[in-house]
């Protein structure tokens, strides 16, 4: 019986090994990686110190079409509120570089902040891109959903229709609001992976 | 900041030309024709011009960006087929990169025209939302409309222009394609037979995955070139592989006249065994499931395979035998059971063996490979001859001549029940049961073990009616009792046989000249002398010897004649070949380069279910005028003798013999897009091969 007992272990370590991530890039059901940052307000704000907490990143640019369509509509204060709301955290990050569409300064983002009657948990200043080279963000909006314990529980388009259209968001399903559903449900998350839709990340060259 | 959306009136594409657009890409809309009759397929192009050094996006637009939308708003009755995408390029921003287009771009689509159409114009509405891009990006939005049967516009006929960009669409082809995910990369494996690269360079080959996520897409592909193969490595992309289990694939390259061409085809995950204990538990399981169904095919085969004109007969007589046996010593009928049942396993695993060793050796054969030597079937002609004139009782063969034969009728000795296991097996080979064909076709692309089991099944279907009455009284008692008739019965039961004998002649025909079968026949002629010279020796010695000699020189010369057949025909003809043509690889390929469907046919002389599906099914007048009216391309092959070529054919649909019928359903009249292949049932009737050709 011990014999078999051991067995088992073995296996299961080996399958915990073959699991583990072959490379850095973020990967759904594992740790998300963590970054230190200062948000726009001088606040130091570091991902792993959250835990305990739902945190959701939001890759934007505000000159981006996709960016305006989903803040123009309201729909992604919508979404903001509703996580916010449930006591998620909400970190807005720019990786636009300097001289790119998007990039612009403390004032600036908390203008646009206010236009825009926006209410994320923290908004962060990312020109040398190193937290989106981090979470290879690859377009405005690019979301990402981290679980109380620190695992990336969804990573992709913040919605299922990829049209610059707002009427589209009407019949959309917001992959966001969904994964948090699932995770205050305790249930898997159904959409873990999504394709990201929307502008480049305006990364410096 | 741009956050308007530019919305244009109907009439868009008369816009200016100026260096400052108010559209980075201008949209036009172009049917074929202008004018429409009921029942109408017609294309529409949407072109996008797009503003110098600004791109809009392919269907998977890559790393950012969004592929175009378009909604129609269409008269009643009328629909349009899917969007059509011509050649992707690959446009890299900063580490991302992007699939689209630049210039000019026409997306294609399939107009289908109601069959009661109304009297006057009809307006067709498209909405598109584009989002064009350079550094920045721009969604644009528009409505478009063409007018179709309006009585005051000029006729317009814009399908050379259409034809030409159709042209600029990836050509489907029926390539075998599979990925395979190896540390960080994916690997591409692409094989056919017929891609040569003759003045094609590796460097330019792309791939585009239909599926996001499979590859990481700012990594080049590293592609080699080998014999019929393209292996394209590439960096693994972020999307598990589970949730991508197959998807099309668009492969660039620049031909040998250094111009940019495309083709598209499915491919499919085959996950890598061993090191991954996940998906590698998974499939042994999948397949373990295989092989119980093909063990039981094999043996529902095996079964079947008693009955057949050439194996009943043997059969019958050694069980109404058994059951006289069985009443005196039952131990011993049992022991008979098992020998018989040893015989006839043993015989079909040498086969498999000899088969799965010749395979192994590069030998292009598969199931029926016996059959394909004239020579074999010369023997078998004669076997089962004897075998008739046995039954008919022309000779006896008296105890100590041969083991099967005189033994097999009697049912004593344990020899004769382990040949007559060998006899069964061999004058089973020629029937070749529907069920043996997929069962077999499933065994030799399995490894050896698996195989093996798969024959050794086969045999012990064959063997399991005798096995069970010799162990099981209450079977015996329900055969009829033994007594006169039994020899009247047997004298009949050699009527199937000859029949069967003279099928093998007639295969023979197909395989020789007219003076091999000659030969034969005179060679049957004259072992019936020599047996009917053995059954009549006079009483005198000196006679009788002299008689002996004269058989034994008769035996002898029918075996001389075998040689002289084992000649094979060199173009072996397809006998009545009343309509279609002739199988080659390359006719093949051409036909299906074509837009017409491709039907093909793999038979041969010796395999009795492909001659009555033929019959049956395929040479009547309403099949016949079904391939005309379809305008079907209708190939066939004769594998009567062998051929590596069309062993090839079978191997690429997973099977080992024939009949095979496969049908490539016509391309699609818009996207060139043909369908996949479809295979038919084993056993045709007319109205499966209609209901096939009618699909779509």
């Amino acid at each position: 019986m011990s014999r078999k007992i051991a067995f088992i272990l073995v296996g299961m370590v080996m399958l915990i090994m073959l699991a583990m991530p072959v490379y850095a890039a973020p990967q759904i059901g594992q740790p998300a990686p963590d970054f230190t940052a200062t948000d726009i307000d001088g606040n130091e704000f570091t991902l792993s110190e959250l835990k305990g907490k739902k945190v959701i990143l939001e890759w934007t640019n505000n000159q981006c079409p996709f960016v305006v369509k989903h803040y123009g509509s309201g729909n992604m204060q919508a979404t903001q509120k509703a996580a916010t709301d449930k006591g998620a955290v909400w970190v807005s990050i720019v990786s636009s570089g300097e001289g790119m569409q998007g990039n612009v300064t403390s004032e600036e983002a908390r203008a646009i902040m206010t236009e825009a009657d926006a209410h994320p948990s923290a908004k962060i200043l990312d020109p040398s891109g190193t937290i989106g080279h981090l979470y290879e963000a690859q377009t405005t909006p690019h979301m990402f959903v981290i679980d109380e314990e620190g695992i990336l529980a969804y990573a992709g388009a913040i919605d299922s229709k990829s049209s610059p259209n707002p009427k589209s968001i009407e019949t959309a399903t917001n992959y966001v609001l969904a994964a948090l559903d699932d995770l205050d449900a305790g249930r898997p998350v159904a959409t873990s992976q999504t394709q990201p839709y929307g502008c480049a990340v305006k990364y410096s060259h | 900041m741009v956050s308007l959306m530019l919305f244009q009136g109907a009439h868009a594409q008369d816009g200016d030309e100026e260096n400052q657009p108010d559209q980075y890409v201008k949209i036009r809309l172009l049917t074929e024709r202008n004018t429409v009759q009921p029942g109408d397929e017609i294309l529409i192009g949407i072109e996008q011009s797009i503003y110098p050094e600004w791109h809009t996006y392919w269907i998977n637009p890559g790393d950012s960006g969004a592929e175009p939308r378009i909604t129609w708003d269409l008269p009643g009755g009328f629909s349009v087929g899917d969007i059509h995408w011509p050649t992707p390029h690959k446009i890299p921003y900063g580490p991302l990169m992007n699939f689209g287009y630049s210039d000019n771009a026409i997306l294609m689509q399939k107009l289908t025209v109601p069959e009661t159409l109304p009297d006057g114009p009809l307006t067709l509405t498209a909405t598109l939302d584009i989002l064009v891009c350079k550094d920045i990006c721009i969604p644009e939005s528009g409505e478009y409309t063409i007018t179709l049967n309006d009585p005051s516009t000029p006729p317009e006929d814009n399908s050379a222009y259409l034809a030409k960009a159709q042209a600029n669409l990836p050509v489907p082809v029926p390539w075998h394609a599979s990925y395979e995910v190896d540390g960080e990369n994916v690997t591409l494996k692409v094989k056919s037979d017929n891609i040569s690269f003759d003045g094609i360079k590796p460097e330019g080959f792309e791939f585009f995955p239909l599926e996001w996520g499979l590859v990481d897409n700012p990594t080049p592909a590293k592609t080699t070139l080998y014999q019929n193969e393209i292996v394209m490595t590439q960096g693994r992309g972020e999307r598990p592989l589970d949730e991508v289990k197959s998807t099309k694939i668009i492969l660039a390259f620049t031909n040998s006249q250094n111009q940019r061409q495309a083709v598209s085809f499915i491919a499919s995950y085959a996950p890598t065994g061993g090191t991954n204990t996940g998906t590698g538990t998974k499939k042994n399981q999948a397949s373990s499931t295989g092989i119980v169904k093909a063990l039981l095919f094999a043996l529902i085969g095996g079964l079947i395979l008693n009955l057949m004109p050439c194996v009943f007969p043997v059969l019958s007589i050694k069980a109404l035998s058994l059951a006289k046996s069985a009443e005196k010593d039952p131990g011993h009928a049992k022991l008979s059971g098992l020998t018989y049942t040893a015989g006839v396993m043993l015989s079909f695993i040498a086969i498999a063996a000899v088969l799965i060793s010749l395979k192994s050796a590069g030998a292009g054969i598969g199931w029926g490979f016996q059959l394909q030597d004239p020579l074999v079937v010369a023997a078998l002609a004669y076997l089962l001859f004897i075998i008739g004139l046995n039954l008919t009782g022309v000779f006896e063969i008296s105890g100590h001549f041969g083991n099967f034969g005189d033994k097999l009728t009697q049912g004593d000795g344990l020899a004769g029940s382990f040949f007559t296991g060998v006899l069964a097996t061999l004058v089973a080979t020629p029937c070749t049961a529907p069920f043996m064909a997929a069962a077999i076709g499933y065994a030799l692309i399995q490894p050896s073990y698996v195989s093996l089991s798969i024959f050794a099944a086969l045999g012990f279907g064959l063997a399991l009616p005798y096995l069970a009455l010799s162990f099981v009284p209450a079977l015996q008692r329900i055969l009829p009792k033994p007594g006169a008739w039994m020899n009247t019965f047997r004298q009949f039961l050699a009527f199937p046989m000859f029949a069967s004998a003279m099928w093998l002649v007639w295969v023979l025909s197909q395989q020789t000249d007219s003076m091999g079968l000659f030969n034969i026949l005179m060679g049957l002629v004259i072992l019936a002398f020599g047996f009917w010279l053995l059954n009549h020796s006079p009483e005198k010695k000196s006679a009788k010897t002299i008689v002996q000699i004269l058989a034994a020189l008769a035996f002898l010369s029918a075996v001389l004649f075998l040689p002289f057949n084992a000649k094979e025909n060199e173009a072996p003809r397809i006998e009545s070949l009343s309509f279609g043509e002739t199988y080659t690889p390359e006719k093949l390929a051409n036909a299906l380069l074509t837009d017409d469907p491709v039907f093909v046919e793999m038979t041969a002389a010796w395999c009795i279910t492909c001659k009555v599906n033929h019959a049956v099914a395929i040479d009547i007048d309403s099949t016949r005028k079904l391939f005309t009216d379809k305008n079907i391309n209708y190939l066939i092959g004769d594998w009567t003798n062998y051929d590596p070529e069309i062993t090839e054919f079978l191997n690429s649909y997973g099977r080992n013999g024939v009949p095979i019928y496969v049908y490539y359903a016509p391309r699609d009249i818009v996207t060139g897009d043909r369908p996949k292949p479809k295979l038919l049932p084993q056993v045709l009737t007319p109205s499966i091969v209609e209901r096939e050709l009618n699909k779509l």
